[in-house]
């Protein structure tokens, strides 16, 4: 008989991007240690567009300068994948669990990851499917609504997914999402006549669709976000 | 999927196959050594060969990209020294022995998917100069290590 599977959330609202990779490189030394259970961040970026290991930055369309003009932010990060848009009102989950813990590998991971936020749009009837090879993420036909960027270091993971619900599209004009040139970007908004609910409980919905795709028993909501922004490391 | 078969089966005479629970056989090479981390290492005196094992590389999905490190590096056993990308994911592989890099896999760079092909043979990753010879002791065998993928792919 395993033992319980137990993941903690923080919900964190908007972060900076930078503030961030400092939140889950503790979080994942912590995990590594063992001190810590499974946890999930949950947030959203201000305008920020990332770059993955490949470093591919001719998929940038636009100058440092025309960046800094739209008020956003580039970082060059240690994540699988290439250039991606992250915004308000796009919902952001990183996960920093043990994969040895449940014999995952990369694959299974981000096939878990994809199911998530499959499943997360059927509940406003909208019909996703994962990527075809080298397309990893989450599509709706020929548009891409959910994007992965892992890392995976000793097991741990961190980074994770983007799901659009609602993010201005037009930044994603500005460059080559994910190296994809012929593909569009869309969004929850777009792809549903549903009503939408505040974007706390389309956050909670899509967390709770993590948690069953992983088959976790037990989720707690972590109530302070002020214990894991504050601390003085960060 | 042919291509794939056909070295497996030239590599018969040398294979311990490893059933794991969904009936994909993860192959394990008996002449050499492994770390918990599924790299594999093949020692020649003072010198080391490593890689990813055939369980990694199918864990991983089809690689396209490899982290090499520079000539000269020192490396620890159970350190990451590099990454492979698969899947929008980046992997660190871990080095099974202590050392200094003396060549690496350049194939990999145009190749990556050598990696997920031949693990064991033209997928290697770095050869290196050993610093410490007895280290190696910590590491399984292939028995050990067959056993060890069952027991994580039973995981779940």
């Amino acid at each position: 008989m395993r033992s319980p599977r137990t993941l903690e959330v923080w919900r964190l609202g908007t972060v900076n991007y930078l503030k961030s990779l400092k939140i889950q490189d503790k979080l994942v030394s912590e995990r590594k240690a063992h001190q810590i259970p499974d946890t999930l961040l949950s947030l959203q970026h201000p305008p920020t567009y990332t770059l993955g290991k490949r470093r591919t930055d001719h998929n940038l369309l636009i100058t440092q300068s025309e960046l800094t003009k739209i008020g956003a932010e580039l970082h060059y990060t240690q994540r699988g994948g290439d250039i991606t848009f992250h915004g308000p009102h796009q919902a952001i989950l990183y996960p920093i669990i043990s994969l040895r813990s449940i014999g995952f590998g990369a694959r299974n991971y981000v096939e878990t990851l994809e199911r998530s936020m499959i499943e997360f749009a059927s509940m406003y009837g909208v019909k996703a499917r994962a990527g075809n090879k080298c397309e990893t993420g989450v599509w709706v036909g020929d548009r891409k609504i959910g994007a992965i960027g892992v890392r995976i270091s000793s097991g741990i993971t961190c980074h994770g997914l983007a799901f659009n619900i609602d993010p201005d599209l037009k930044y994603f004009e500005h460059i080559v999402p994910c190296g994809i040139a012929d593909k569009e970007v869309t969004s929850l908004r777009r792809e549903t006549d549903a009503l939408l609910p505040s974007e706390e409980v389309i956050h909670k919905q899509l967390i709770t669709c993590l948690a069953k795709a992983f088959s976790y028993d037990d989720v707690v909501w972590k109530e302070d976000p002020s214990v894991i922004l504050d601390t003085k490391d960060v | 999927m042919a291509l794939r078969l056909l070295w497996a089966s030239r590599v018969a005479s040398h294979l311990r196959i490893s059933v794991a629970q969904r009936g994909f056989a993860s192959a394990v090479l008996k002449d050499l050594k492994y770390a918990d981390s599924h790299e594999w290492v093949k020692i020649e005196g003072n010198k080391a060969t490593f890689g990813i094992t055939d369980h990694a590389q199918d864990h991983l999905g089809d690689v396209v990209y490899v982290e090499l490190p520079e000539l000269g590096h020192s490396v620890s056993q159970g350190k990451s020294f590099g990454a492979v990308e698969s899947v929008k994911a980046t992997s660190d592989i871990n080095s099974p022995v202590s050392g200094t890099v003396v060549e690496v896999n350049k194939e990999l760079t145009e190749s990556p998917g050598l990696v997920n092909s031949s693990p064991y043979e033209q997928g290697w990753i770095v050869k290196v100069e050993l610093s410490d010879a007895g280290e190696a002791e910590k590491l399984m065998d292939s028995d050990k290590y067959s056993k060890f993928c069952e027991e994580e792919d039973a995981k779940h």
